[in-house]
């Protein structure tokens, strides 16, 4: 089964204007099936969820993070249960952090990468230089609230440039909830596999160690390999608010390029000699432009 | 609740990092309120304080940081709505994480008491040992922005 999970929200712990309960509340009712706590720089919502979740009955599961939310950018820790200074940060060397992150047993990954920052939002930017990705676990490839060309799309294309590169980073979309104004239909959200009743820390564990997770709007691309050949399907995972297009597109970007097959009859094959060493598929309703965008999923690597 | 420390400085246009004063609990507290402000007039800039020339200077920045061509309008409207003096505070009660308020205010609390805490600080019983105070200084858009901390225990 696929698991929803948002990744990346606030309370009123932090910055938002919404308070642990609200939280809950907002993503039990949008049918989530885990979701994180992260608020900028402090832990202290954690005990709060956590007493509720455990005295009470509730549909979701909470991850209890934190966004480190630094002068040159924001490193987002959906696990993060044991607090990590990062008074030293390095803009030359944030890997420090990442590592001394892991250390605690962390999941690590770079926020909205290329939000605006200065002279807009000072430190919303990426702007630390990372060399070695070793403790990094995924790039938030899509924060629902940034703007799609300005900020998303250099994140997308930063995630595929290392992907491409050899790098095994997940890509994962982030929600960043601040208010009941953010509303989560036709939003992107992080998709993983899981069992039912199934640790939800162990299976993103799982999922990002083997960079398996979507980042869809409510229609996953699944792929297989099997007989020399891959199968690609369509699956729906009916997240609240999703439109289905009349049309599906799927691409597969590869370092010589990206190709493009109609996906609206729901399934395809493709022999395993025409793939690439690494491909990336995504899946578009109707033409394969950024606006249409539906679904990342996982890398193939032959 | 008595005042146990009492600091203030200035902080100049420009700077980021950090500033951190460690105050030695000599006996034990059950409440402890840590304040901090800064000079709100300095926080944001006023009309009059989008000159030409600061204008010209975000064009500029946007120019080059972000590739992006904006108007005189929009840099006014950045200069009044999004420029702002940013500076919040963490705290640690020997080296162990108490809390940090990280809200666009310049009049803060960081106030415990027993089974309660300000958003952002996680209760503690005892306040004994070595209490350090970060103040997180992410951005200053003016020169000699002052601030003030206290620390007050019972």
């Amino acid at each position: 089964m696929f698991k929803r999970y948002e990744l990346h929200n606030h309370t009123d712990q932090s910055d938002a204007k919404i308070t642990c309960r609200e939280l809950i509340g907002i993503m039990e009712a949008d049918g989530v099936d885990c979701f994180a706590i992260t608020d900028h720089n402090t832990t202290s919502g954690q005990p709060i969820i956590r007493k509720i979740l455990t005295e009470e009955d509730h549909n979701v599961k909470c991850l209890y993070g934190m966004e480190y939310t630094t002068y040159y950018g924001h490193i987002v820790c959906p696990v993060l249960e044991q607090y990590v200074p990062w008074d030293s940060i390095n803009r030359h060397k944030p890997e420090l952090l990442f590592e001394a992150c892991k250390k605690a047993d962390a999941i690590t990954g770079v926020a909205h990468p290329f939000s605006y920052g200065d002279p807009f939002a000072r430190g919303c930017r990426f702007e630390m230089t990372i060399t070695d990705f070793t403790n990094v676990d995924y790039i938030e490839i899509i924060n629902n609230p940034e703007p799609l060309h300005e900020v998303n799309e250099p994140g997308i294309l930063w995630w595929e440039e290392l992907v491409l590169n050899g790098e095994k980073l997940s890509a994962c979309a982030g929600m960043d909830l601040h208010t009941f104004k953010d509303k989560m239909a036709m939003k992107f959200a992080t998709y993983l596999e899981g069992t039912d009743g199934g640790d939800a820390v162990l299976e993103l564990r799982t999922a990002l160690a083997q960079q398996r997770t979507w980042v869809s709007k409510g229609m996953l691309v699944t792929w297989e390999i099997a007989d020399e050949s891959v199968r690609f399907e369509l699956c729906n995972v009916n997240k609240r608010g999703f439109v289905p297009p009349e049309r599906y597109t799927l691409t597969l970007k590869n370092r010589d390029g990206t190709r493009e097959f109609d996906l609206t009859a729901g399934s395809f094959t493709l022999p395993l000699s025409e793939l690439g060493e690494v491909e990336i598929p995504k899946l578009y309703g109707g033409e394969p432009i950024l606006e249409n965008l539906i679904c990342v999923a996982p890398v193939i690597r032959k | 609740m008595n005042e146990l420390y009492h600091v203030e400085g200035i902080v100049n246009r420009g700077f980021v990092g950090q500033i951190t004063y460690m105050v030695c609990l000599e006996k034990p507290c059950t409440k402890l309120d840590i304040h901090f402000t800064f000079d709100r007039r300095k926080r944001k800039y006023s009309r009059s304080e989008a000159t030409p020339e600061r204008i010209a200077e975000t064009i500029e920045v946007v120019r080059r940081d972000y590739g992006e061509e904006i108007t005189e309008e929009r840099a006014k409207e950045i200069i009044l709505n999004d420029m702002k003096t940013e500076i919040h505070t963490l705290a640690t009660l020997n080296d162990e994480f108490i809390g940090c308020i990280h809200k666009q205010l310049s009049d803060r609390h960081m106030l415990y008491d027993g089974d309660h805490a300000s958003d952002g600080c996680i209760p503690c019983e005892i306040f004994e040992g070595v209490l350090k105070v970060t103040v997180l200084v992410f951005n200053v858009i003016k020169d000699n922005t002052r601030y003030k901390l206290t620390v007050s225990g019972e």
